[in-house]
């Protein structure tokens, strides 16, 4: 049996990880990332790995994060525990409440119910990757202008599905707008917030739709 | 979750190989990962299928319409032509579960998805489908249940592909023992009608490879009710296909899901319907055929008038 400090953080201890953080671990060289994802995957193809800890390579907001994981351990577990980036949030673990929400490849997903080592050769953003430049994004600064959080679980997670919603679609209707966010909860009840920050987002006036995300 | 193995397969043969008898085809990970991560089953390996070649692909046909096993639920859904070939596939993509559960979500997975009795779900309750010796359900809350069954679990097959599949008279490829076996929906999972250990009948080490959709069926529909307007399995859900030529419904089908182990299909109604004038009072006897068998439980004998409205309204959706 192993021991379970061990267990829980693989080969690399969380500290010893986040004092690498910055040197070594974080190569800022993300078009290499598909490449290194690529030959990972060959090598590793058809070949039996773990259950012990192996070599991951994530690509996330665009830089390299190079961890020691077990496969077992999911994304949502490799971007909070193994890298600190705590922006998604973990409500459920079972796919079933969205705080978890990442984009993978520009479409959002739960990284809860996505093993890390499966995410190899795809780009991630977590809403730490949102802000450029030190500004909000768009759809960050109308969840604060629209006041569309309360306690602020849920938000990275919405905030991720508007994101990838208005990429695709940037003028939503209320039914997309609906459509899209179905995956995410809240708990506090900030959904009509939550609309009005859409299209503050997207640019459209809400004098046509004020009066009906009142009866959300 | 325990610790397991993990391979990448590059063709069919070698995820057979290394999937052993033990392990567990991963896909999306929807279901899996959820399984694994209650001690509901246990896998000594995943195999991830999701480079198999060629198995990602939607194609059209004159005779059939393919669907590779790893297309996923977002892709159905996106797909202007296959909307248009088969708008019940599409209305019972757009529902199911969500955004970033469509986006991930394969065909394949979403057929071999386990039960969701709460009872099943638990990882302190060990019934009858996990080897213990009580169905739960059948005396406490079975609100969720099914209203027809062939043994003593009354969990339902809750997958909204299969329910749709089967109205269009749809055929899983399985890779099984090294040859390609055509399963139709009702052989699919005719397995958990019988026993009360399977959730369909595939055997360990099995794998879908592709579902074949005949094209003989232009018109189609799916509706389901569930408690939430979004994001939640159907109470009950319907779907209907049918060609209809001057008015009359040629072959047509009629397939429910979350009411039986396996999606419930009635051949005497299917007849019935053949070459009839659709009207309330048609639709409505044929309902009526479909749940004449139904054996309603403590709490969801509600299912019996839901269904009947969805058998009505589903196939007045059809259209010439
Ligand atoms: C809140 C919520 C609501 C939902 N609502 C609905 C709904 O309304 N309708 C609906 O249909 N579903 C619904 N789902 C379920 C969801 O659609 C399924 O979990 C998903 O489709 C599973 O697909 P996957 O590719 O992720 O499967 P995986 O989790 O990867 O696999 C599921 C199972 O299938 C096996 N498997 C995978 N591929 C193959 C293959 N090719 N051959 C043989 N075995 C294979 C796996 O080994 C595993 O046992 C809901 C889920 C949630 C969380
Ligand atoms: S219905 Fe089936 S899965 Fe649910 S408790 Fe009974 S035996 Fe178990
Ligand atoms: S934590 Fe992933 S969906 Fe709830
Ligand atoms: S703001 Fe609290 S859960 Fe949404």
């Amino acid at each position: 049996m192993k021991k379970p400090e061990e267990e829980k953080f693989g080969i690399v201890s969380r500290r010893e990880f986040i004092k690498g953080l910055g040197v070594t671990a974080i190569s800022t060289v993300a078009a290499q990332t598909a490449a290194v994802a690529q030959e990972l995957e060959k090598a590793n193809a058809e070949k039996v790995i773990g259950p012990g800890a192996v070599p991951v390579t994530l690509s996330v907001n665009g830089q390299n994060l190079q961890l020691q994981l077990e496969p077992r351990v999911t994304l949502l577990d490799a971007l909070r525990n193994y890298s600190s980036l705590t922006g998604a949030k973990e409500g459920c673990d079972r796919a079933a409440c969205g705080a978890c929400t990442v984009l993978m490849d520009g479409r959002p997903i739960y990284s809860c119910q996505k093993l890390a080592i499966e995410a190899q050769g795809h780009q991630i953003t977590t809403v730490e990757g949102l802000a450029a430049n030190g500004n909000l994004s768009p759809v960050q600064q109308a969840f604060i202008d629209k006041d569309a959080l309360q306690c602020g679980y849920c938000t990275p997670g919405f905030i991720m599905s508007v994101t990838a919603l208005l990429q695709k679609n940037p003028r939503p209707t209320l039914a997309e707008t609906k459509h899209a966010c179905s995956g995410n909860l809240c708990r506090c009840g900030t959904q009509p917030h939550i609309l009005q920050a859409v299209f503050q987002a997207a640019g459209v006036s809400m004098a046509d739709k004020t009066e009906v995300i009142k009866h959300v | 979750m325990n610790a397991f193995e993990y391979a990448t397969a590059l063709s069919p043969d070698s995820a057979r190989s290394l999937v052993g008898n033990q392990g567990a085809y991963l896909a999306g990970g929807n279901d899996l990962l959820g399984l694994l991560k209650d001690y509901l089953i246990n896998a000594d390996i995943l195999v991830n299928i999701k480079s198999l070649p060629g198995l990602n692909k939607i194609e059209p046909g004159r005779r059939h319409w393919t669907l590779g096993t790893l297309v996923t639920i977002a892709e159905i859904e996106d797909n202007a032509g296959l909307a248009q070939a088969f708008p019940g596939l599409h209305d019972a993509a757009m529902e199911i579960a969500s955004p970033q559960i469509r986006n991930v979500a394969t065909v394949g997975g979403n057929l071999a998805q386990h039960s969701r009795c709460w009872y099943f779900r638990h990882r302190d309750t060990v019934c009858l489908k996990r080897g213990g010796d009580l169905c739960y359900a059948r005396e406490s809350d079975n609100r969720y249940h099914s209203l027809f069954t062939g043994n003593t679990c009354i969990s339902p097959v809750v997958s909204s592909l299969a329910t749709t599949f089967a109205a269009l008279d749809a055929t899983a490829i399985v890779l099984r023992n090294g040859k390609e076996t055509p399963m139709k929906m009702d052989a699919l999972y005719h397995r958990a009608w019988e026993n009360p250990l399977a959730h369909n009948s595939l055997d360990p080490g099995d794998l879908i490879l592709r579902v074949e959709i005949p094209t003989s069926r232009r018109s189609s529909a799916y509706m389901q009710v569930s408690d939430k307007h979004a994001f939640d399995w159907a109470l009950v859900s319907c779907a209907a296909a049918a060609d209809v030529v001057d008015g009359k419904l040629a072959h047509p089908r009629v397939a429910l899901g979350s009411i039986s182990p396996v999606p419930h299909q009635v051949e005497a109604a299917n007849q019935f319907l053949n070459g009839k004038t659709l009207d309330d009072e048609t639709a409505s006897a044929a309902a009526d055929m479909i749940l004449k068998e139904a054996r309603p439980l403590e709490h969801n004998a509600y299912k019996v008038p839901m269904a009947h409205a969805l058998i009505r309204r589903t196939l007045l959706k059809l259209k010439g």
